[in-house]
C-alpha cells in the first residue's frame, strides 16, 4: 500500500501569517491547528514555565470571547480544541463538524487580535495555580516524575534554553506578573510568527476568505528577537551519571542522548532503530531484557524531535525485583553497543518499516493530525511538504544508517544514565516537594 | 470593515452535512460466530476485531485475573509460530497483533493495509485458537503482573482507583479488585488455569469479527469462515458459567465513609467520591449521558467550572459512570493541593446535591445535547473507533440501531429527564470518599469537616531494596 498524497495549499498573507490549507472530504470533520514559533526555549531566566502558563490564558478570554467560553462555543458547536506547549512550539487546536469551521477560525483571531483586553490579575492568578496544580499532579506527585526534567538538564547544559522544564519551577511561576503577560503576547503572538493549518472537509476558497477576512488585518510584529545560537556540540563528550531515590517499588534506568536535529536525516535513522530496539514484542531490548534475560519489566526508546541545534532520544529499562542494577544496565547498554557494531538484518529492517508505514498511515487516517503535522513541518523544518516525504524518507534508511548513528551517538561518551532506586523509608519523610 | 467590527460578529453555523452512523452487515456462519462488516470506502488500513463476549466478570472470584493473563499470554506462540515467530510473522505485514481481555470481553485485535487483511486475519486466527502458553512465559508475564502491582502501590492514581473500587463493592464482588487481578489471585495463577480460561473463551456463540475499512473486492464472510472454520463449540467454550450482573456489584457502603490512604508528604490529595453506578443496560442511558456531561463531562462541566475555573484547586476534575454489564462505579474524580482537601471534597459533594435538587438550565442543556450530537460523527472518523463501537454493540447485545439512533436520542433529552436522572442515580449522602494523599497533613480537618465515618489506613508500601550493585542479585531464574 503506498501512501496516498496530501495535496495542500500553502501561502503567506501580507502580515506573514503562513496559511495552509489540506482539503479532504471522506468525514464531516474540519481541523484547525495554529502553531505559534514560541515554546520553553524561549524563556529567560526567572521566568520559566511562561509559555505554557501563557497558553493557559489563551483560554481565559479576548475581547469578543468571554472566560472559558472558547471552550463553551467550540463543544457546543459538536467540537473538540486544546493547547500544548513544548520547547520548541505552543499550538492550540479545534476539530469541528466542517459547517462549524467558521467559528473555530474567529475564535483564534479574536485571541490573537485583542487577548489582552480580556486579561486581569483575577484570570492570572487563578490559572497560576491551575498550572501550579498540574505541575503537582504530572510531575512533583508521581514515582519518577522527574525523569525528564533531569534528563534534559544534563543533555542540554547551562546556558541552553532546553535546559530547564516546559512545566517551570513553583517560584518563577509565583513571579509571573500581568505585564510578564501582556509582554510574551505582544512579543510572539503575532500573525508573522505564527502557521494556520486548516485540514478536511473545507472548501478552500471559503476557508481563505474566512482566514483573510478574519486574520487579514491583524497586525505584525516586525521585531520578533531572534533566538541566540543554540548550536551544541554533536556529542557529551563523556558519561553523566545521576541517581534518584524516590518513593519508587521497583528501580528504572533512564538513559539520554544528544542527537541529531529533527529534519537531519540521520533523525530518520534514529526513528527507525527506535522501531528495531524497542518497537513491540519482536524489537531487540524487549526480546533480550523483558523476555530472554527477564531483567527488566518493561523497555523503552524513543526519539523527540526537537530542532534548537540537537535533539534528545531517551530510554528506560524497569529493573525486576531481585535483580541487580548494573545487570540491566549493562545489557541494555549491549544492546545499542550492538547496534553500532554490527547492520541489522533484513528481516528486522523489513519488519521496522512495515510497521513504521501502517503507524504513519494510521496516523494521517485523520484530518486533526494532518492539520497538526503540516503546522508542525511548515513551523519547525519551514518545509510542510515533509507530511509527503516523511515516510519516504523513512523507508528509504539503510542497515548501514542505522549502525552509523547508532555508533556515533548511542555509545558511552555521549551517554546519561539516571537511576531510580527506591528511596530508604524514614529519608523520605517531607522530601518529595 | 476595521478588524474590530469584522470580530465583533460572531459566525454562525453553515449547513450541517448530513451524518449516518455507517451501515454494517452481519453474517452468521454455521458454528453460531457473527461476521460484523462495515465498508467505509477510501479507508485502506482495515481494522479488525475478534470479540468473545466473554471477561473477568466471568472467571472464579480465586483466579481473578487469568482472563486479562491469558491475553496477555496469547502472543508468546502458537503450534506453527513458537515464541516470537507469531510477532514476527504479522510484522512483517506491517501489523501488530494485539489481545486483552476487559470486565465484559476478550479481544483481538490487528490494524493492516487491505491487501493483507487475509493474511494477517490468518495469523489472529492462529493467535486465538492455537496459543501454546509455554509455561515459563506465562509465568513471566504473570511475575510482571505482581510487580505491576507493586507499581500501582505507589502511584497515586492507581493506588486510588483500587481503593475506591475496594470501599464500594464488597468483597465478594468481582468488581471490588482490578480486572487483571490483585496480589491476593495473581500470584497463584498458571499456566493450566490460563489454559483452561482460554478453552472457555472459545465459544462461536459468543463470538463475533468485526471488520471495518475500505473492504471493496473481499468477501469477508467467506473468508471469516476459511479462517476460523476451526472454532467450533467442541473445542471448549462454557454454555453458560456467566456471572450474574446482579452478583457483579454489591454495594458495601449505607453512609458515607472517608477512607484515607496515607502516603506522607504528598504535594496532592487523589481524590473519589462516589458510589456503586449504573449497568451499560439502564433504560435512561441517554439522560444519563447528558446528566454526566453537565456535572463533570464537559470541559466547562459545572465541577470544572467550580474546582477549577473558580477556585483554582485542579488541574481538572471530571465525574462520570463507568457501565459494564454489571453496576459499574460512578466517581468524581480530581487531583487536589493537599490544602484544600477539605474543601474540594465539600465542593464537590456540593455540586452532587445541585444537580440533584435545582433542575438544569435550557443554556446548560443545550450545551451538553449539542455537544454529544455535534461531537458524534467526530468520534467515528477512523476504522478502528467504527470497529470499536460495533463491538460495544456486540458485546452488550444492543439492538442493530442503537448508534444510528443516538443522536435522536439525546436530542429528546429534556431537563425534566436529567434531574431525574441525577435523582435516580447519584445519591452523594451515600457515598465513599477516597483519598490518597499526607494523612497528618489532612486527617484533622477531614475528621473535623465530619462528610462521614474516617478511616485512616497507613500502609507500608513495598520496596524493593537491593544493593546498588550486587553480583549476586543476578539475573532471575
Amino acid at each position: 500500500m503506498s501512501a496516498p498524497t496530501i495535496g495542500f495549499t500553502d501561502e503567506l498573507l501580507p502580515n506573514g501569517l503562513r496559511v495552509i490549507i489540506a482539503e479532504d472530504h471522506l468525514a464531516p470533520v474540519a481541523a484547525v491547528c495554529i502553531w505559534y514559533d514560541v515554546g520553553s526555549k524561549h524563556e529567560v531566566d526567572g521566568k520559566t514555565g511562561f509559555a505554557h502558563l501563557f497558553e493557559h490564558v489563551m483560554f481565559q478570554g479576548s475581547r469578543h470571547v468571554a472566560k472559558t467560553e472558547h471552550m463553551s462555543l467550540v463543544q457546543a458547536a459538536g467540537g473538540t480544541m486544546n493547547g500544548t506547549t513544548w520547547l520548541d512550539r505552543t499550538n492550540y487546536f479545534e476539530t469541528m463538524p466542517s459547517h462549524q469551521l467558521e467559528l473555530a477560525l474567529w475564535l483564534e483571531a479574536d485571541r490573537m487580535a485583542t487577548l489582552l483586553d480580556a486579561l486581569n490579575q483575577a484570570n492570572l492568578d487563578n490559572q497560576r495555580e491551575v498550572v501550579k496544580n498540574e505541575k503537582r499532579s504530572s510531575y512533583d506527585n508521581r514515582p519518577y516524575g522527574q525523569w525528564f526534567h533531569k534528563l534534559q538538564a544534563h543533555v542540554f547544559p547551562v546556558p541552553h534554553p532546553y535546559n530547564h522544564p516546559t512545566i517551570g519551577s513553583m517560584e518563577d511561576l509565583d513571579a509571573a506578573s500581568i505585564d510578564d503577560v501582556a509582554t510574551f503576547f505582544r512579543t510572539y503572538y503575532a500573525p508573522n510568527n505564527a502557521v494556520l493549518a486548516i485540514a478536511g472537509d473545507v472548501d478552500p476558497a471559503q476557508a481563505r476568505a474566512w482566514v483573510e477576512r478574519y486574520f487579514g488585518s491583524i497586525p505584525a510584529n516586525p521585531a520578533i528577537p531572534a533566538l541566540g545560537d543554540l548550536s551544541l556540540p554533536p556529542t557529551l563528550g563523556g558519561e553523566v551519571r545521576e541517581v534518584v531515590e524516590d518513593r519508587v517499588p521497583l528501580a528504572r534506568h533512564y538513559f539520554g542522548f544528544r542527537a541529531p536535529r529533527f529534519g537531519d536525516p540521520r533523525s530518520d535513522a534514529m526513528e527507525v532503530a527506535a522501531q528495531i530496539l524497542a518497537g513491540g514484542k519482536g524489537s531487540r531490548l524487549y526480546r533480550r531484557l523483558v523476555r530472554e534475560d527477564r531483567v527488566a519489566q518493561d523497555v523503552a526508546f524513543f526519539s523527540l524531535g526537537l530542532v534548537g541545534g540537537a535533539s534528545i532520544v531517551a530510554g528506560q529499562a524497569t529493573v525486576r525485583p531481585g535483580v541487580a542494577l548494573d545487570v540491566v544496565e549493562k545489557a541494555f547498554e549491549d544492546e545499542l553497543d550492538q547496534l553500532g557494531r554490527e547492520p541489522v538484518t533484513d528481516d528486522e529492517l523489513a519488519r521496522a518499516r512495515a510497521l513504521i508505514e501502517t503507524y504513519e498511515l494510521e496516523a494521517l487516517q485523520r484530518v486533526d493530525e494532518r492539520a497538526d503535522r503540516l503546522a508542525m513541518y511548515a513551523t519547525l523544518l519551514d518545509d510542510p511538504d515533509m507530511i509527503n516525504r516523511q515516510l519516504d524518507r523513512y523507508l528509504a534508511v539503510t542497515a548501514a544508517d542505522i549502525q552509523g548513528v547508532a555508533a556515533e551517538f548511542l555509545g558511552p561518551d555521549n551517554r546519561v544514565v539516571l537511576t531510580y532506586v527506591p528511596a530508604v523509608e524514614n529519608e523520605s519523610e517531607g522530601t518529595a516537594a | 470593515m476595521t478588524l474590530e467590527e469584522i470580530l465583533a460578529r460572531r459566525p454562525s453555523p453553515g449547513l450541517p452535512r448530513t451524518y449516518q452512523f455507517p451501515e454494517f452487515e452481519r453474517a452468521i456462519l454455521p458454528s453460531g460466530m457473527q461476521v460484523l462488516t462495515v465498508h467505509l470506502p477510501g479507508r485502506p488500513l482495515v481494522s479488525a476485531n475478534l470479540i468473545v463476549r466473554r471477561g473477568a466478570s466471568d472467571e472464579p472470584a480465586a483466579r481473578g485475573g487469568v482472563t486479562v493473563l491469558a491475553a496477555r499470554a496469547l502472543t508468546e506462540g502458537t503450534e506453527r509460530y513458537p515464541g516470537l515467530e507469531l510477532i514476527e510473522a504479522s510484522e512483517r505485514l506491517g501489523a501488530t497483533l494485539h489481545a486483552e481481555a476487559s470486565w465484559d470481553a476478550f479481544s483481538a485485535s490487528v490494524d493492516v493495509a487491505a491487501p493483507r487483511l487475509r493474511a494477517a486475519l490468518e495469523l489472529l486466527a492462529e493467535l486465538v485458537l492455537h496459543p501454546t502458553f509455554p509455561e515459563e512465559d506465562v509465568a513471566r508475564l504473570r511475575d510482571e503482573r505482581v510487580n505491576d502491582l507493586l507499581q500501582a502501590r505507589a502511584e497515586p492514581r492507581r493506588r486510588v482507583e483500587q481503593a475506591f473500587a475496594a470501599s464500594i463493592y464488597t468483597p465478594d464482588s468481582p468488581y471490588a479488585r482490578p480486572a487483571a487481578g490483585d496480589e491476593d489471585t495473581v500470584p497463584r495463577l498458571d499456566r493450566d488455569q490460563v489454559a483452561s480460561i482460554h478453552r472457555a473463551l472459545l465459544d462461536p456463540a459468543r463470538t463475533a469479527l468485526v471488520v471495518g475499512g475500505d473492504l471493496t473486492g473481499l468477501d469477508l464472510p467467506g473468508m471469516a469462515a476459511e479462517v476460523f472454520g476451526a472454532l467450533s463449540s467442541a473445542l471448549g467454550g462454557q454454555p453458560d458459567g456467566a456471572t450474574l450482573p446482579a452478583q457483579l456489584a454489591r454495594s458495601s457502603i449505607d453512609r458515607t465513609i472517608v477512607r484515607v490512604y496515607d502516603r506522607p508528604g504528598s504535594v496532592q490529595s487523589e481524590v473519589r467520591i462516589g458510589h456503586i453506578g449504573l449497568r451499560r443496560s439502564v433504560p435512561d442511558f441517554h439522560a444519563v449521558q447528558v446528566m454526566a456531561a453537565i456535572l463533570g463531562g464537559l470541559f466547562n462541566s459545572r465541577l470544572q467550572m467550580n474546582l477549577r475555573e473558580e477556585k483554582g484547586y485542579t488541574y481538572g476534575v471530571g465525574a462520570g459512570f463507568e457501565m459494564r454489564r454489571g453496576a459499574g462505579p460512578f466517581a468524581v474524580r480530581t487531583a487536589v493541593h493537599t490544602a484544600v482537601t477539605v474543601p474540594a471534597i465539600a465542593e464537590s459533594l456540593a455540586e452532587l446535591r445541585k444537580i440533584r435538587d435545582t433542575r438544569i438550565t435550557d443554556t446548560e442543556l443545550a450545551a451538553a445535547r449539542d455537544f454529544l450530537v455535534g461531537v458524534f460523527p467526530l468520534r467515528f472518523e477512523t476504522p478502528g473507533a467504527v470497529v470499536a463501537a460495533l463491538g460495544g454493540l456486540f458485546v452488550h447485545s444492543l439492538p442493530d440501531d442503537e448508534l444510528g439512533r443516538y443522536r435522536r436520542l439525546v436530542e429528546a433529552v429534556t431537563a425534566a429527564d436529567v434531574q431525574t436522572a441525577a435523582r435516580d442515580h447519584i445519591d452523594p449522602e451515600r457515598v465513599a470518599i477516597v483519598v490518597v494523599g499526607d494523612a497528618d497533613a489532612i486527617g484533622h480537618d477531614l475528621e473535623a469537616a465530619a462528610f462521614g465515618e474516617l478511616e485512616i489506613v497507613r500502609e507500608d508500601v513495598p520496596v524493593e531494596t537491593g544493593d546498588l550493585a550486587d553480583p549476586a542479585g543476578g539475573a532471575a531464574e
